[in-house]
C-alpha cells in the first residue's frame, strides 16, 4: 500500500528529526541543523499533502461529517494517534482522537452492566370528616419503591419491586387492629419475577410473585394510577393493593386476520392475595383468564377492551368464587400537539358470584373514570365509584371524586383528590387526598 | 405404448415439479420487513433496501419523537419485523422498551441480529461531563450527548453504512445491489448539502434562537448562530422570567428569527417574536413534518428554505 509506505517515511522522518544534535551544540552545527529541519519540516509538510490527497480519494476512511476547515485539524491528529500507535503511546491517545463515538460505546457499555435502578417515591398528605377514623388528618410517606430491571441473558429478563413504606388506613372502614393512618412500617417484596423473551408461538410466561392481568389498572403499580386512592371495586373485591400473588402467567400474543392487538393471558397463581376479600383463606390455586383488545379508532384515539374472569375458593369449605370483569379504556390524544391536549375515558365493572354455606351471594361494582388535559402540564379528572361487597349484595357504597394533577416533567407529579364518601354502614364524608410522586433513577417507560 | 406414454407423463410431471421447486425460492423471496422509530430512518432506509424492503416508522413526522404513546397495535408490526431501527442515546426510552418486550421478536431484542441502532459511530455534540447524578437537574438532559444528529444530512450518510450493514446481515445476497444503493445515497447527500451550503452562505452566522435544543447539528452543518432557547432547561416550558432574559438577548444580539419544531405551542414564542419584531418559522424536526416532505432530501431541502425565507422577511442582519 502506498499509503503504508509513506506512513513508514514519515516515521523515519521523525526518527531522524529526534536524532538531530540538541541546541546545546556549537554555532555553525546548530545553524546547519536549522536548515535541515527546516528543509524536513517542508518535506513533511508535503508528505502530509500527498497523505491527504490520498485519505480523500480512498474516501470511506475520511469521516464524512467533517467540514473543510476541520479536515486539516483532524487528519493531523489522526496521523499523531498512528503515530502514537506506533511508539506504543497509551491507548487514551486513541480514544481521544476516535471522538466521541467510542466515548460513548464506552460508558454505555459500563453502564450496562447493572440493571436499571429506579427509587419512587409517595408521599400523602390527607385530610377527612369521617368518624371512623383514629386520626382527621395526617401525612407520611406511604410508599417508597426500589425497583430493578435487567435481561438476565437472550432469553429472560428480570424485573424486582421492593417498597417501603406506611401502612395507610381505609377510611372507608375505619381502624382495623393492625393499622392506623401512619401506622406500621412495612417492607414488601411487592412484584419479583421472571419473564421470557424467546419462546415460540408468540407466547411470554412470566413466573414469580407478580400483580396480575385483572382489569385495567391491577397491573401497573398504583403510584402510576391517575387518581390517589383505590377505586372501591378493587378495595372490596381485590384487595386494597390490587391483586398481587405468586405463580404463572402465560400469554399469547393471538394472529388474527384483522391485524389488531389481541392478548390472551392464562394465570395459575397460589391464592395467596393478601387483603382480597374474594378469596381469603383459599386452599386452591387462584385462576385468571383475561383477553385484552386494542383497536386504532384514528390515528389519535383508540379503544381498549378486556374481558376477565377469576375463579378460587372462598374458605377452607372450598366454596367457590367467580368473578367476571370488563374494561373499557378511549383514549383520544392528538399527535401533532400531543403534550398539549389529551382525553382519557376507563370504565370497569365486574359481577361477582360467591358460594356460601348459606346459599349464594350475587354481586356487583363498577367505577368510570374520566380525565381531560387542560395545558402541558395540568389534567382534570373525575371519578364515579359503586361497590357492593362479596358477602353482601344488598348493600352498596358510593363515591365522588374530583383529581386535580400537575405533571411538573415526567419524573415527578402532584395530585389533589377530593372525594364525597357514603360507606354503606355510616355517615357520609369529605375527604382531601394530597400526593406527590417522584422518581429518580433509571427513566421509568409508561405503560399504554 | 401406454406405459410408456405413462413413464413420459410421469417424467413430465416430475420435471414440473422439480422446476416449480427450484423457481420457488425466486419467487417467494420475502422483503425485509424493517420498523423504524421516526420516519427519518424509514425513508434512508428505503433508500438503501429499496426494492428488497418494506418500511414503517412508529412516529408521525410531525409527533414529538421523546413522547410518543407505545400503543399495542404497534407490537403487532414488531412482532413481524425483521429489522428494527432506533435514534438511541435514549431519545426513545420513554417508549421503545415496552414495545420491544411486548413484541416477542427475540430478533429485534438490543443485542439480536435484527437490531439497529442508528447512532453507532455518529460523532455526537453535547456528550455531557460531570457527575452524571445531577443531570436531570438541568432538564430533560440525555446523558450520552443530544441524540438530533440526524437533522445533519452527513450523519446521515452514517446512519446509512449502519442500516447497510444490518441489510447485508439479512440479505447477504443482495450486498451488492444495497451497497450500489448506499453509494447512490451519499452523492445525493453530498451534492444536495453542497448545494443548500452554496444557498445558506450568504446567511452564514444568522443569528436565531430556538425553542427547544434540537438544532445543534442542524446549525453545525450550516453555520447559523443558535444564541439561545425559548425553553430555561431542556423539556422545561418557558417561565415569563426566562422569556424576559431571552428578550433582552434578542435585542441586544438583533435576533429575529425564532425556530420552533410542529409538535411545540408556539404562544410563548409567538409572544416573545411580537416584543421583538421577530419572526416565528416552523422547521420540521423529522420526514413527514409536513405534506411535502416525503423523504430524507426533502427534510433539508425544506428546512433551508424556509430558514432562508424567514431571515430574509424578518430583515435579519447577516453575521460572518
Amino acid at each position: 500500500m502506498p499509503f503504508e509506505s509513506i506512513l513508514r517515511i514519515r516515521f523515519c522522518l521523525l526518527a531522524l528529526l529526534l536524532f538531530v544534535p540538541s541546541p546545546a551544540t556549537t554555532q555553525p552545527v546548530k545553524a546547519s541543523a536549522n536548515q535541515e529541519i527546516e528543509t524536513l519540516k517542508s518535506e513533511v509538510r508535503k508528505l502530509r499533502e500527498t497523505v491527504d490527497s490520498l485519505q480523500a480519494t480512498l474516501g470511506r476512511q475520511v469521516p464524512p461529517v467533517e467540514s473543510e476547515d476541520v479536515k486539516a485539524d483532524s487528519a493531523e491528529a489522526r496521523l499523531e494517534a498512528e503515530l502514537a500507535a506506533e511508539l506504543a503511546v497509551t491507548s487514551e491517545v486513541r480514544a481521544e482522537n476516535d471522538g466521541a463515538q467510542l466515548r460513548g460505546t464506552v460508558s454505555r457499555a459500563g453502564a450496562s452492566l447493572n440493571p436499571k435502578i429506579s427509587v419512587i417515591g409517595s408521599f400523602l398528605g390527607a385530610g377527612t370528616t369521617a368518624d371512623a377514623v383514629e386520626k382527621s388528618y395526617d401525612a407520611g410517606l406511604t410508599e417508597a419503591e426500589f425497583s430493578f430491571q435487567s435481561y438476565i441473558d437472550p432469553y429472560a429478563k428480570a424485573d424486582f419491586f421492593i417498597a417501603f413504606g406506611h401502612e395507610v388506613e381505609d377510611p372507608f372502614i375505619g381502624p382495623d387492629e393492625e393499622a392506623a393512618f401512619s401506622g406500621e412500617f412495612e417492607t414488601e417484596l411487592e412484584e419479583a419475577y421472571l419473564t421470557t423473551l424467546s419462546l415460540p408461538f408468540s407466547l411470554q410466561l412470566k413466573a414469580g410473585k407478580f400483580r396480575s392481568a385483572f382489569g385495567k389498572i391491577n397491573q401497573p403499580h398504583p403510584h402510576a394510577w391517575d387518581f390517589v386512592d383505590v377505586p372501591r371495586m378493587y378495595m372490596n373485591y381485590l384487595g386494597g393493593e390490587g391483586l398481587v400473588d405468586r405463580g404463572a402467567s402465560l400469554n399469547w400474543l393471538v394472529p388474527n386476520p384483522f391485524g389488531f392487538y389481541q392478548q390472551l393471558t392464562l394465570e395459575v397463581t397460589s391464592g395467596a392475595t393478601e387483603g382480597s376479600s374474594s378469596f381469603e383463606a383459599t386452599k386452591e390455586p387462584l385462576y385468571l383468564l383475561h383477553l385484552k383488545n386494542f383497536f386504532d379508532l384514528h390515528e389519535s384515539t383508540t379503544l381498549e377492551v378486556g374481558f376477565s374472569g377469576l375463579r378460587g375458593t372462598n374458605d377452607a369449605a372450598r366454596n367457590i368464587t367467580n368473578i367476571a370483569a370488563v374494561d373499557m379504556t378511549l383514549r383520544w390524544k392528538p399527535l401533532r400537539l400531543n403534550r398539549y391536549k389529551s382525553f382519557e375515558w376507563i370504565t370497569e365493572a365486574l359481577v361477582s358470584n360467591r358460594e356460601t354455606p348459606a346459599g349464594e351471594v350475587n354481586s356487583t361494582a363498577l367505577y368510570s373514570f374520566l380525565r381531560y388535559q387542560i395545558g402541558k402540564r395540568w389534567f382534570l379528572g373525575g371519578r364515579y365509584d359503586y361497590s357492593e361487597f362479596p358477602d353482601n349484595g344488598d348493600a352498596h357504597e358510593s363515591a365522588w371524586s374530583g383529581i386535580l394533577s400537575f405533571f411538573a416533567t415526567e419524573f415527578q407529579k402532584l395530585e389533589l383528590q377530593y372525594q364525597h364518601g357514603s360507606p354503606a354502614d355510616a355517615a357520609s364524608f369529605d375527604r382531601v387526598l394530597l400526593r406527590a410522586v417522584f422518581v429518580i433513577g433509571a427513566h421509568g417507560a409508561h405503560q399504554y | 405404448m401406454s406405459f410408456a406414454s405413462g413413464c413420459k407423463i410421469r417424467f413430465m410431471v416430475a420435471f414440473c415439479v422439480a422446476a416449480n421447486i427450484a423457481v420457488l425460492p425466486l419467487r417467494a423471496e420475502k422483503k425485509i420487513s424493517v420498523v423504524t422509530t421516526l420516519p427519518d430512518l424509514a425513508s434512508i432506509a428505503q433508500e438503501i433496501g429499496g426494492e428488497h424492503v418494506t418500511t414503517f416508522a412508529i412516529a408521525k413526522g410531525y409527533q414529538d419523537p421523546h413522547f410518543v404513546d407505545p400503543k399495542p397495535s404497534y407490537m403487532v408490526r414488531l412482532q413481524k419485523a425483521d429489522l428494527f431501527v432506533q435514534i438511541g442515546l435514549d431519545l426513545e426510552t420513554g417508549w421503545v422498551p415496552p414495545l420491544l418486550d411486548g413484541a416477542r421478536n427475540p430478533d429485534i431484542l438490543p443485542g439480536g441480529r435484527g437490531f439497529v441502532d442508528a447512532s453507532e459511530n455518529v460523532p455526537l455534540l453535547e456528550v455531557p461531563a460531570g457527575d452524571p447524578s445531577k443531570l436531570r437537574s438541568q432538564g430533560d438532559i440525555h446523558a450520552y450527548g443530544n441524540p438530533h444528529y440526524w437533522l445533519d444530512p452527513l450523519r446521515g450518510k452514517i446512519v446509512a453504512k449502519n442500516l447497510l450493514d444490518a441489510l447485508v446481515r439479512m440479505q447477504p445476497e443482495n450486498q451488492g445491489y444495497f451497497e450500489k444503493n448506499l453509494q447512490a445515497f451519499n452523492l445525493k447527500i453530498d451534492t444536495l448539502t453542497q448545494r443548500l451550503a452554496a444557498r445558506f452562505a450568504p446567511f452564514n452566522g444568522s443569528r436565531v434562537i430556538a425553542f427547544h435544543n434540537s438544532w445543534p447539528y442542524f446549525d453545525e452543518r450550516f453555520g447559523f448562530d443558535l444564541v439561545g432557547f425559548m425553553e430555561p432547561k431542556p423539556g422545561i416550558p418557558p417561565t415569563p422570567r426566562h422569556l424576559v432574559a431571552v428578550i433582552k438577548k434578542m435585542k441586544q444580539a438583533e435576533v429575529r428569527v425564532i425556530i420552533i419544531a410542529p409538535y411545540y405551542s408556539k404562544k410563548s414564542s409567538k409572544l416573545v417574536a411580537s416584543k421583538t419584531d421577530a419572526v416565528v418559522v416552523e422547521l420540521a424536526g423529522s420526514v413527514g413534518a409536513e405534506d411535502g416532505i416525503k423523504t430524507y432530501f426533502d427534510l433539508f431541502e425544506y428546512n433551508i428554505n424556509k430558514l432562508i425565507v424567514a431571515l430574509q422577511t424578518s430583515g435579519s442582519p447577516a453575521q460572518q
